[in-house]
């Protein structure tokens, strides 16, 4: 879906972002994890033309985005920013027609479109199409922003820390919103976070940027198990890197094949080993009760066959 | 109808009531101003002076209105960054000269009448359009232009839909400002030969006539604070 060829970008003598090939495959979500400064925010930007690379290019849907006109482009690529950005002078329905109203929409198609997206973020269209921004909360606000984002229904997300400013247990119910929404819709997001949890909630495919350059990247789990990458190592920090590597480990295959006892407590078995050691640690359990479901006959997870895996 | 608006329409009526009493009050005139011989004005009505007036201060103030905003824009565009200073500088400058000044060299060249002094209003009055201008575009917040960017809309869509209609408020207040000030200067422009409200007020200096002066003088200073007054009522309805 997005190919970075060598991309670089320069300021003066200074690289912010050195030389970065990346592939991010079509219908997943892509992590760029960094500190501030570290080129991330920069390099999703150029996907937009929001920023033009001084060297190399970036490829979108095999194109090279050089080649399109900047605003036809940025029409057809969602953006959803920290600062939400939503215009305060319009309502709520007007901004997440944005779009749509640029690309000449009917009214009534509009209109239609923005409840139905109202309804996918978890807004009631009756309640919020009429508001203002300035009568919606943090959390509420980003939902709207990224009702506009996936306006004209495109096949590509940039967000760029878009949950960084909210409260966090509003930041994790927009993580769950959109892992909901990315599996309902299929779309291809690239996701910009500083933020090592939410990178592991979020990503399918994880790039780590350090300096302008990628540091590692390819699935969270080969990330943190190839973990030997200094950056790697600082930024999900030393003594937690373990425990940060269950997180990208599936429960249901560490489990053996036996019946489990009853008054085990029970893990879901879509769940992670981080999961699985939290909740062992709340119960003071050194046995855990997976339950069958599709794909996944049943079984029991043992303390030593995880404290193995980590 | 509102309260304040009714109060306003109430001093609107009042100013002109004034206007229309002015002539036929000789008694008022004479008991004020003893040592005058005729301290009643009768040279020109006062409904045309005030006519003549509002033509010159609000035909200067658009045309200021006009120049300001365009600097304003110009400023701060990401092109126009560096000519900031220049403009910024240029336009103080401009306000820095005093009217009469102005008139007193524009005179050589434009001649007597309106146009050396609706050339002197226009100096007088950009600088605090173009500074409302610049300020209110600047506070528009960054995140809303990157969002607006990043949805995909033009240059001249981002100005006309998101940036002027946010920074209207501030505009809003550079434009009264200036149209307060044009008011209240105009008077000035009765050196150079414009029917105005300072007509009255040159005259009777001239020929050591109190009572006209302080007539031309005080319908001025009545006239600007009641524009001051109606337009802050208008743009505080408009904007809330």
């Amino acid at each position: 879906m997005i190919r970075f060829e060598g991309v670089s970008r320069r300021y003066g003598d200074r690289a912010v972002v050195d030389r970065v090939t990346l592939e991010v495959p079509t219908g997943s979500i892509c992590v760029l994890l960094g500190e501030s400064g570290s080129g991330k925010s920069t390099l999703m930007r150029m996907v937009n033309r929001l920023v033009e690379p001084s060297a190399g290019r970036v490829l979108v849907s095999g194109r090279d985005v050089a080649q399109a006109e900047p605003e036809a482009l940025r029409r057809g690529i969602g953006y959803v920013i920290q600062s939400v950005g939503l215009f305060p002078h319009w309502r709520v329905a007007e901004n997440i027609a944005t779009v749509p109203r640029l690309l000449g929409w009917a009214p009534e198609r509009a209109a239609a479109r923005v409840d139905e997206l109202l309804a996918l973020v978890g807004l009631e269209p009756e309640r919020f199409r009429a508001r203002f921004p300035h009568e919606l909360s943090g959390g509420q606000a980003q939902r709207v922003g990224l009702a506009r984002a996936l306006a004209a229904d495109p096949p590509l997300l940039l967000m760029d820390e878009p949950f960084s400013a909210l409260d966090p247990g509003t930041r994790r119910d927009l993580q769950a919103e959109l892992r909901r929404i990315h599996a309902s819709t299929g779309k291809t997001i690239l996701f910009v976070t500083h933020d090592v949890e939410e990178a592991l909630a979020l990503a399918d495919h994880l790039a780590v940027l350090e300096e302008g350059r990628l540091a590692a990247h390819g699935r969270p789990a080969r990330v943190l198990e190839d973990g030997s990458d200094r950056s790697v190592r600082r930024l999900f920090g030393e003594e937690s890197l373990a425990f940060h590597r269950l997180g990208t480990l599936p429960a249901a295959r560490l489990a053996r094949d036996e019946d489990a006892e009853d008054g085990l407590p029970v893990l879901p078995a879509a769940a992670s080993l981080k999961q699985a050691l939290m909740l062992m640690l709340e119960q003071g359990a050194d046995r855990l009760a997976v339950p069958a479901e599709a794909g996944f006959p049943g079984g029991t997870l043992h303390w030593a066959d995880l404290v193995r895996a980590a | 109808m509102s309260r304040p608006l009714l109060w306003l329409l109430a001093q609107a009526a009042a100013f002109l009531l004034a206007l229309w009493a002015a002539p036929r009050a000789e008694g008022l005139w004479r008991w004020l101003f003893p040592g005058i011989a005729r301290p009643v004005w009768e040279s020109q009505g006062w409904f045309t002076l005030l006519g003549e007036h509002l033509m010159l201060s609000l035909g200067a103030a658009a045309i200021a209105g006009a120049i300001g905003l365009g600097a304003g824009i110009l400023a701060t565009r990401p092109g126009g960054q560096r000519l900031r200073p220049l403009l910024d500088a240029v336009f103080s400058l401009a306000q820095a000269i005093p009217p009469v000044a102005v008139i007193a060299l524009a005179l050589p060249l434009l001649g007597f009448g309106a146009a050396p002094t609706l050339l002197a209003l226009v100096l007088y009055a950009s600088l605090p359009v173009m500074r409302g201008a610049v300020a209110g575009l600047d506070a528009v917040p960054p995140g809303v232009l990157d969002a607006a960017r990043g949805t995909g809309m033009g240059r001249a869509g981002i100005l006309a839909r998101v940036e002027l209609p946010l920074a209207l408020p501030v505009i809003q207040a550079g434009l009264r400002v200036a149209v307060v000030l044009s008011i209240a200067t105009t008077a000035v422009g009765a050196v150079a030969g414009a029917q105005c409200l300072g007509t009255p007020i040159v005259t009777g200096l001239a020929n050591g006539n109190m009572a006209w002066v302080a007539q031309g003088a005080v319908f001025t200073a009545w006239l600007a604070l009641l524009a001051d007054r109606a337009l802050r009522l208008v743009l505080a309805r408009s904007t809330g």
